[in-house]
């Protein structure tokens, strides 16, 4: 019996150690993609925005790694500036609706009552939605533009986190050691913030972090159609879009942002998924 | 207007929901199943010809709903797809010649008498004589606004062969307006059908007209000027410009017009052809004189030397088109070889805004004069695949000189317009429909032209356009057409980039598929495929 214990326990801490380094290694990447957004002005070989017609449309190459596009501007400097703009309102985008969707989620689900129908059924409404096609339409009645973009999509988005935090809370809410620190004469705010929010946490950040991926994509889908970044700004979806008559004649023009695209959402969905698997208690017992 | 430009919204959103909703079914969507009907087609009849075309142009849109001459645009598709002719019709050159016509006489200032030919008969069967045609004109007249606008008939007479025309004031362009495609002679005996079908005189005559579709056209077998060599010609309307380039690629269309620039190398070489032709559509920035910078004619001469037009049609718009130096291209008469405007040269720009005052006293790289930044708003739209490219190419030559250029490309320009939040706004125009240079100055340059965005005005100008509308010699017309081309470009009140070089695009064994000057001149009676 004590042996089986042993290896058991063994065998959790192997599982542990291998999801430890897996979250370093996404972490670590997920990072270092983050710090090439935030040092984009000085990493980029050449001006991303000035034109040099004579070199238009040069193949990937010594000088222009990987190519120019149209207007003879260096597509590695453009997609290391378009990092900048792609990564962070992605980041921002999860940030706000994380936000917002929780507290408007914690406060339905602590208090019900009317406010709690209301906003619950308004985020019915959201959701009933096919959550792009809305997108499409809130961005395009809002002109467009990178911020009306993430407005858009954040208008979309944040009926799941309120879900998520109101059930979280229902469930947490009638436990022993909320009414316990009730009748010690905790407030409101003070159970809230002490007792709740770390209680629901878990499952929020790790909708968060999966989500980080999604809106990337989300981001960059509204720009190729020409509802997000506005030329001459640098930006992974609109620069695909701008290339994509060339994808027979010049492949790289569309090629090197879709790859990032491919790479960074990819490198965010595997780190979410580290995330969850280190965080689910049922994960870690297995 | 703002409810107006709300609702316009709503609409594009809803097809833009629909569009993105199509693309999640079937791949080939937007491409009509041609291969069925084909197929359906060639079992029925064995050794047919068949065509497949594919052109971006008919839709609603595009004022093009039908191949209705008297309905908007629709004459440009009656015409184009060999349904309809008109009495005169455009040389190379866009010279007005005698077509279902073949004389004309000017007996007076107001007066002009048409020989038609004989031996010509609509698909109806009916023969085209004075009488029809008058009933023609006479039913265009009445419902097409443009057209009695330009025509400003009194009244038509027919006698047989002959019909004469008195315009209520002189009319000098009256033959090329009559050349222009709402010109096109139908049967109103035999009527307009509802879904917009007519019966025309041309090689072909419509089956099925469906709008933002497309149309089957069947050979006229009583065709007065030889016999079209293609039983069936399917036109599709493929409005996604790399949609049709893959549809070409595939085989599935044989010819097709408005492909992207871009795609244009793919058809270089055999099997396939391009047949390409400089029209008068032209691509132009018209200055705001309501803007303060821009009322130094200093500033405007600044801005007209700092667009790099040769690097913009040469590398932007792959060779298709050609440096503009006035609203018409050199192979008219009084088109760009008769003309001058500035050359492109950044430093002299520069020195232009210093003499003015403008320079960069901040160190921001962007001029400035008593404090004040030289921003302007290019306000331009997408519609037109090589307007965006101008105006992120001159944002960026713009940039050079120290000014600041903030680019607006949104389909809803027009609200812009009215509401005056621009300062240089960017278009297309075909310059010389008819081929007559007068039209351009009557609607975009003088105090009282409907187009005269920008407020401008030149004394000059309307002394040399009240000569023009008095003039009947075309030669004469001609050279007045080059002053005042000189006069609004020494204004720099107008800066014209560039000229469009349309192509259509061949695929193997097509013959006689060849671009016209004029942009509408496409299936003829000489188009064949074997």
């Amino acid at each position: 019996m004590k042996e089986k214990w042993g290896a058991g326990m063994r065998t959790r801490k192997k599982v542990k150690n291998y999801m430890a380094l897996k979250l370093i290694i996404f972490g670590t990447l997920a990072a270092a993609v983050i710090l090439m957004a935030v040092f984009a002005p000085y990493l980029t070989p050449f001006d991303p925005y000035e034109q040099d017609l004579g070199n238009a449309l040069l193949p990937p190459g010594r000088v222009h790694f990987l190519g120019t596009d149209r207007y003879g501007r260096d597509m590695l400097s453009r997609v290391i500036m378009g990092s900048q703009t792609t990564i962070f309102s992605a980041l921002f985008l999860v940030s706000v609706v994380t936000v917002i969707g929780s507290v408007l989620g914690i406060i339905c689900g602590y208090c019900g009552g009317r406010g709690d129908s209301f906003l619950m059924r308004l985020s019915d409404i959201f959701l009933a939605f096919p959550g792009m096609v809305f997108a499409i339409a809130a961005a395009s009645v809002m002109n467009g533009g990178i911020w009306n973009a993430v407005a858009a999509l954040a208008c979309i988005s944040w009926p799941k986190y309120a879900r998520i935090a109101r059930s979280q809370v229902m469930s947490v809410k009638n436990q022993p050691y909320i009414a316990a620190a009730r009748l010690s004469g905790s407030g409101f705010w003070k159970i809230i913030g002490k007792h709740v929010v770390p209680n629901i946490a878990g499952p929020v950040v790790v909708t968060a972090v999966l989500d980080i991926g999604t809106m990337m994509m989300e981001i960059a889908g509204l720009s190729f159609l020409g509802l997000g970044a506005t030329p001459p700004t640098a930006e992974w979806g609109s620069m695909m879009s701008n290339g994509r008559s060339m994808l027979q004649t010049s492949p790289w023009v569309i090629l090197a942002p879709g790859a990032a695209i491919f790479l960074t959402v990819m490198i965010f969905n595997l780190m979410g998924d580290t995330v969850r698997d280190f965080l689910d208690p049922r994960q870690r017992k297995r | 207007m703002k409810r107006r430009s709300f609702n316009k919204k709503i609409l594009v959103l809803l097809f833009a929901a629909a569009g993105l909703l199509a693309g999640c079914g079937k791949g080939s969507a937007s491409v009509p199943d041609i291969n069925a009907e084909e197929n359906g087609q060639a079992e029925s009849r064995e050794g047919e010809k068949v065509f497949c075309y594919g052109d971006t142009t008919f839709n609603s849109e595009n004022d093009e709903p039908d191949v209705n001459p008297h309905n908007g645009y629709a004459g440009w598709a009656c015409i184009r797809y060999g349904i309809g002719e008109t009495l005169f019709k455009y040389s190379d050159t866009m010279e007005a010649e005698p077509w279902l016509a073949t004389e004309y006489t000017n007996v007076d200032e107001n007066t002009w008498e048409i020989t038609l030919r004989e031996g010509v008969t609509f698909t109806s069967g009916r023969a085209m004589d004075a009488q029809a045609v008058k009933e023609c004109l006479d039913h265009l007249i009445e419902v097409h606004e443009r057209a009695a606008g330009d025509l400003k008939i009194k009244e038509i007479s027919a006698d047989g062969q002959k019909l004469t025309i008195k315009t209520k004031v002189p009319v000098p362009a009256l033959i090329n307006y009559l050349a222009e495609p709402y010109g096109c002679i139908i049967d109103m005996e035999e009527g307009i059908s509802d879904d917009g079908n007519v019966s025309g005189t041309g090689p072909y005559r419509a089956t099925v007209v469906e709008t933002d579709t497309g149309l089957t056209l069947v050979k006229n077998e009583n065709y007065w000027d030889g016999v079209p060599h293609l039983d069936t010609i399917y036109v599709r309307t493929i409005s996604d410009g790399d949609t049709m380039t893959m549809a070409m690629q595939s085989g599935e269309l044989d010819g097709a017009y408005g492909l992207p620039y871009a795609s244009l190398p793919l058809f270089e070489n055999a099997p396939y052809s391009i047949s390409s032709c400089e029209t008068s559509r032209s691509f132009f920035g018209t200055m705001n004189y309501e803007t303060e910078a821009l009322k130094d004619a200093n500033v405007r001469k600044a801005i007209a030397a700092a667009i790099d037009k040769e690097g913009f049609t040469r590398v932007l718009m792959n060779g298709n088109g050609s440096p503009a130096v006035g609203p018409f291209p050199e192979s008219f008469t009084f088109g760009d070889s008769t003309v001058t405007t500035e050359t492109f040269d950044p430093e002299a720009s520069k020195a232009l805004l210093a003499e003015s005052g403008w320079i960069d006293t901040d160190g921001d790289g962007y001029v400035d004069k008593n404090g004040q930044k030289l921003t302007l708003r290019w306000l331009t739209y997408p519609s037109r695949q090589e307007l965006p490219l101008l105006a992120e190419s001159v944002q960026a030559t713009m940039k050079d000189i120290g000014i600041d250029l903030q680019v607006n490309c949104t389909a809803n320009h027009l609200d812009f317009i009215d509401s005056g939040d621009w300062d240089i706004y960017a278009s297309a125009f075909v310059t010389a429909p008819t081929g007559d240079p007068e039209f351009f100055f009557t609607t975009h340059c003088l105090d009282d032209s409907s187009k005269n965005r920008g407020n401008y005005h030149s004394d000059e100008l309307e002394a040399l356009e009240e000569k023009m509308s008095r003039t009947f010699d075309a030669d004469a017309r001609a050279k007045l057409a080059t002053e005042m081309t000189q006069v609004i470009l020494n204004d720099n009140g107008f800066v014209f980039a560039s000229h469009l070089r349309m192509s259509i695009v061949s695929g193997e064994g097509v013959t006689g598929l060849t671009a016209h000057p004029c942009d509408y001149y496409e299936i003829t009676v000489d188009l064949d495929k074997n």
